[in-house]
């Protein structure tokens, strides 16, 4: 504690005197600090009641709506979605059986055709053989028929040579007819 | 820092042991900017109506939109509304605490502000550290409180409190005076003296590390040793800043929970 | 001469009676809030209600040292 120290002291002292006890003048409200609390204290009062709380509430109102309608939204969409799902699923199945019946169907199809291809050309296989035995048939008619008429030509030729041209032709031919198809018959 | 250093026999640069000579100097501004009638208007005046237009501007502007998905500082201003209606009003006074959610939101914006003042940097004066604050919201405080107990059981509240039923009869004359005196007259005291004593140790701490710690500094020319003085006043200056902010949340929070502890008290009496 | 001595002491002496009215309560408030720490590590679901009584029951006690804070200022 120096000089300077006691009279600062000293004249706390005599400030003590003058106007009370310094430190507990801390602690009494000054009135104009006072006044200004309480109107500060009345705005703030006033902002958060009429304002802060009621907008807070509203924004949450809003959220909690929004959250609400997003997941009813949602539900719905998922309804649709199973119902959707549901008709494609019926679809897929409908058009897998239709193909499944256009297939058989075309299966059939081909087997018939390939039936009546078969059977036709049978059919004409047949034809084309029966034509053909008439055909060898006629053939060989018309040989035999050629070759009597070679032969009856040739023996009357070699008898009238033999005779000497006496016998009638006509009658000569008839007797070798008669004896070529006794030849014939004997064969 | 003309403040601490108003005495003229303390001049930095010759005699660096000096002390305000009172200790009001450090919470009073006086010097009036104008008067207005018999108040004078001062600096304090100004940053008491300051944490109106503050709180005010805040909650307008973290409210205003009421968009969907918040932004960040949407998200801050709702959060602290919620934390004072749902942590505080409702979970302390129970199913009726949303009736006293304005009353207890707009104390606790108040103190908080008042309080942040203290860090603030060009400001660092808490208001809330000049009694007649505390004093005017301890009030407010105790008004509501008695007015709950009355409305709720009438004028049973204050002989519940004189003649407590849960004690023995012998004692409950002396009970009943404890009783009458500490939540009457001690509970609105200490809640405006708690807020008061803190910030005022809290002010006083800081300007007195924050502002020797400098003079030490800049005293460097002179007497270089105690520059390391003044280097080490200072860095504890700047932990206790840091623990002051702690400090005022956690005031701000006590300040307002009190409050709703004393409603509920007045409210359900036999919890 | 002498009462001015007097009255220059008179803060000393009130800052003493701070400090022993800061006793009680200092001791006071470490076991309410060791007990409330206690509590809250052993129901954790419970640590609510154990900081709110914790808070309060600091307050109650804190009111000794308050009324001692506020009479060394007007001593």
């Amino acid at each position: 504690m120096n000089l300077a120290w006691t009279v600062i002291v000293a004249q706390e002292v005599e400030q003590i005197s003058e106007e009370g006890s310094s430190g507990a003048a801390l602690l009494l409200p000054a009135p104009e600090e006072l006044i200004a609390g309480i109107i500060a204290f009345g705005i703030i009062f006033a902002v958060v009641w009429k304002f802060a709380l009621p907008a807070l509430q509203a924004t949450i109102e809003k959220r909690q709506d929004a959250v609400r309608m997003n997941l009813e939204a949602a539900e719905k969409a998922k309804v649709e979605a199973e119902s959707l799902l549901l008709d494609y699923r019926a679809q897929v199945a409908g058009a897998k059986g239709e193909a499944s019946d256009i297939v058989a169907e075309a299966r059939d199809a081909g087997e018939a055709v390939k039936a009546d291809i078969i059977a036709r050309a049978e059919v004409e296989a047949d034809q084309i053989k029966v034509r053909a035995g008439e055909e060898i048939v006629s053939e060989r008619e018309r040989a035999e028929a050629d070759l009597r008429r070679q032969v009856a030509d040739l023996s009357i030729d070699v008898a009238e040579r033999v005779v000497g041209s006496t016998l009638d032709a006509d009658a000569q031919r008839d007797l070798v007819d008669r004896y070529i198809d006794e030849l014939g018959g004997v064969q | 820092m003309e403040l601490i250093l108003a005495s003229a026999e303390c001049d930095p640069a010759h005699d660096i042991i000096c002390a305000p000579s009172d200790v009001n100097e450090l919470f009073e501004f006086r010097e009036a900017i104008f008067s207005l009638g018999p108040f004078p208007i001062t600096r304090t005046v100004f940053l008491i109506l300051g944490i109106a237009v503050i709180v005010s501007a805040v909650l307008f502007f973290g409210l205003r939109k009421k968009a969907l998905v918040p932004g960040k500082f949407q998200t801050i201003v709702e959060s602290i509304i919620e934390f004072v209606r749902d942590g505080i009003a409702i979970e302390i006074i129970g199913e009726h605490g949303a009736k006293y959610a304005p009353w207890l939101l707009s104390i606790f914006l108040f103190v908080l502000v008042g309080n942040l003042y203290e860090v603030t940097p060009f400001i660092n004066f808490p208001v809330t550290s000049r009694m007649a604050l505390p004093l005017m919201l301890a009030v407010i405080t105790w008004v509501i409180f008695v007015i709950a107990g009355i409305k709720r059981q009438g004028l049973g509240y204050f002989l519940g409190i004189v003649w407590p039923k849960s004690v023995p009869m012998a004692l409950r004359p002396l009970v009943g005076l404890i009783e009458f005196f500490s939540i009457l007259l001690l509970r609105p005291l200490t809640l405006a003296i708690r807020l008061f004593a803190n910030l005022v140790a809290g002010h006083l701490m800081l300007t007195l590390l924050l502002v020797s710690g400098w003079v030490f500094i800049s005293s460097v020319g002179d007497i270089g040793a105690r520059a390391g003085i003044g280097v080490a006043w200072f860095t504890m200056g700047l932990g206790i800043y840091m623990f002051e902010i702690v400090v005022i949340m956690l005031q701000a929070y006590i300040f307002t929970l009190l409050s709703a502890v004393y409603v509920q008290t007045s409210l359900y009496p036999d919890h | 001469m002498e009462l001015e001595a007097a009255e220059a002491l008179k803060g000393a002496i009130a800052l003493v009676g701070y400090g022993l009215a800061a006793i009680g309560p200092g001791i006071g408030i470490g076991i309410v809030a060791g007990s409330a720490i206690e509590a809250m590590a052993r129901q954790p679901e419970a640590a609510g209600i154990a900081r709110t009584t914790m808070f309060l029951g600091i307050a109650f006690t804190e009111a000794l040292a308050l009324i001692g804070f506020v009479l060394f200022f007007i001593a």
